[in-house]
């Protein structure tokens, strides 16, 4: 039997990238028909490869790490690094649509009736469900950091509770959102302000939704012992992804929500 | 792969250790949220049969990537198909 002479990990032929690259053609050319076309077998048979490839792929880590122990120091400081990487390009995914807000909002055109929010425009009140919005985020981050000593201290019982009430906190965020979006006044139609809005906190929202998934796989993951109080990284990295979702809301709040009215 | 046996034994070791202290802390939630199978399932996947990890787990791993396999398969020639279709000129 040959050991490997380093802490790396040379992982088992996989057919998940290959799988996902195709899952994210059909889901692409499902699109185009259903934009050109009317069509939406395509795009649903594209949806359904992709999570199957994600559910598959990701599985396959845990097996790895949790399982096989393939996850040595070294192979989590790629890790980190990868997540870190990550998060950023999605910080810059999110700089694009302030920039666009801010090119919309600092010099009103004409067309607007020269002021922001344009005439016509009744934006929300942000100091109702916006701010409360606020007051939920800001709880479950204080909550996920809960879970996480809760870990490190391996205390079971309180870690789950605490990413419990993290995951029911987003969900929350998520139904207030919903609702607000359904009652707003205004839509995505109504020109740049009803664009800048809709799609910049279209995208949070959904976010905020992959990132209550995510540490509701970690929930999953705690409850059947994957953790150890010192090493638990997926739960770091869904940790990580939360808060990173927590900061756009602020700044989508303070810049679009408060200045913006 | 070499490394198995000296990082399972440590993660063994790490998940073992941690683990029991976990179950000491408290055994009713332990009994209410199920027990600790990670020692079983870490056995399971670093049996020496040659299986890659995706089909690890046998028959419930092998159906999943095959249907996986048949829907991207499909689907490609659904695509490659309807695109070459849509390139067609469309006559008035």
């Amino acid at each position: 039997m040959a050991h490997q002479a380093h802490s790396y990990h040379m992982v088992d032929p996989s057919p998940w990238p290959l799988f996902g690259a195709t899952a994210a053609l059909l889901t692409t050319s499902g699109l185009i028909l259903w934009f050109h076309y009317n069509s939406s077998h395509l795009l649903a048979l594209g949806m359904l490869t992709t999570t199957l490839v994600m559910l598959q792929w990701w599985r396959d880590i845990v097996r790895e790490g949790t399982f096989q122990g393939h996850h040595t120091p070294t192979v989590q400081k790629g890790l980190r690094y990868g997540m870190i990487l990550f998060i950023t390009s999605e910080v810059f995914f999110f700089l694009g649509f302030f920039w666009a807000f801010f090119h919309s909002s600092l010099a009103p055109t004409p067309e607007l009736g020269g002021q922001w929010p344009p005439a016509g425009i009744k934006p929300l009140n942000p100091l109702e469900v916006p701010l409360l919005n606020t007051a939920i985020l800001l709880a479950s981050g204080i909550t996920v950091t809960w879970a996480h000593h809760s870990i490190t201290e391996a205390d079971r019982k309180q870690a789950i509770q605490a990413l419990t009430l993290t995951i029911l906190l987003g969900l929350y965020f998520t139904a207030l959102q919903a609702m607000e979006y359904h009652e707003a006044p205004f839509s995505i139609a109504d020109g740049v302000y009803g664009s800048t809005f809709f799609v910049a906190t279209g995208f949070h929202g959904l976010h905020v939704i992959i990132g209550s998934s995510f540490l509701l796989i970690c929930l999953l993951r705690l409850i059947k012992f994957h953790f150890t109080p010192s090493h638990h990284f997926g739960f770091e990295a869904a940790a990580w992804y939360w808060h990173f979702v927590d900061v756009v809301w602020l700044f989508l709040y303070m810049t679009i929500y408060w200045w913006g009215s | 792969q070499g490394l198995k046996p000296v990082v399972s034994t440590e993660s063994s070791a790490l998940i073992f250790g941690t683990t029991t202290k976990l179950a000491s802390d408290l055994p009713a939630t332990d009994s209410f949220l199920g027990k600790n199978k990670v020692p079983d399932l870490q056995k399971l996947f670093q049996r020496t049969d040659g299986l890659p990890v995706h089909l690890k787990r046998g028959l419930p791993d092998k159906l999943l990537y095959r249907t996986t396999m048949a829907l991207t398969i499909g689907g490609t020639i659904y695509c490659l198909v309807a695109l070459y279709m849509a390139s067609q000129p469309r006559n008035q």
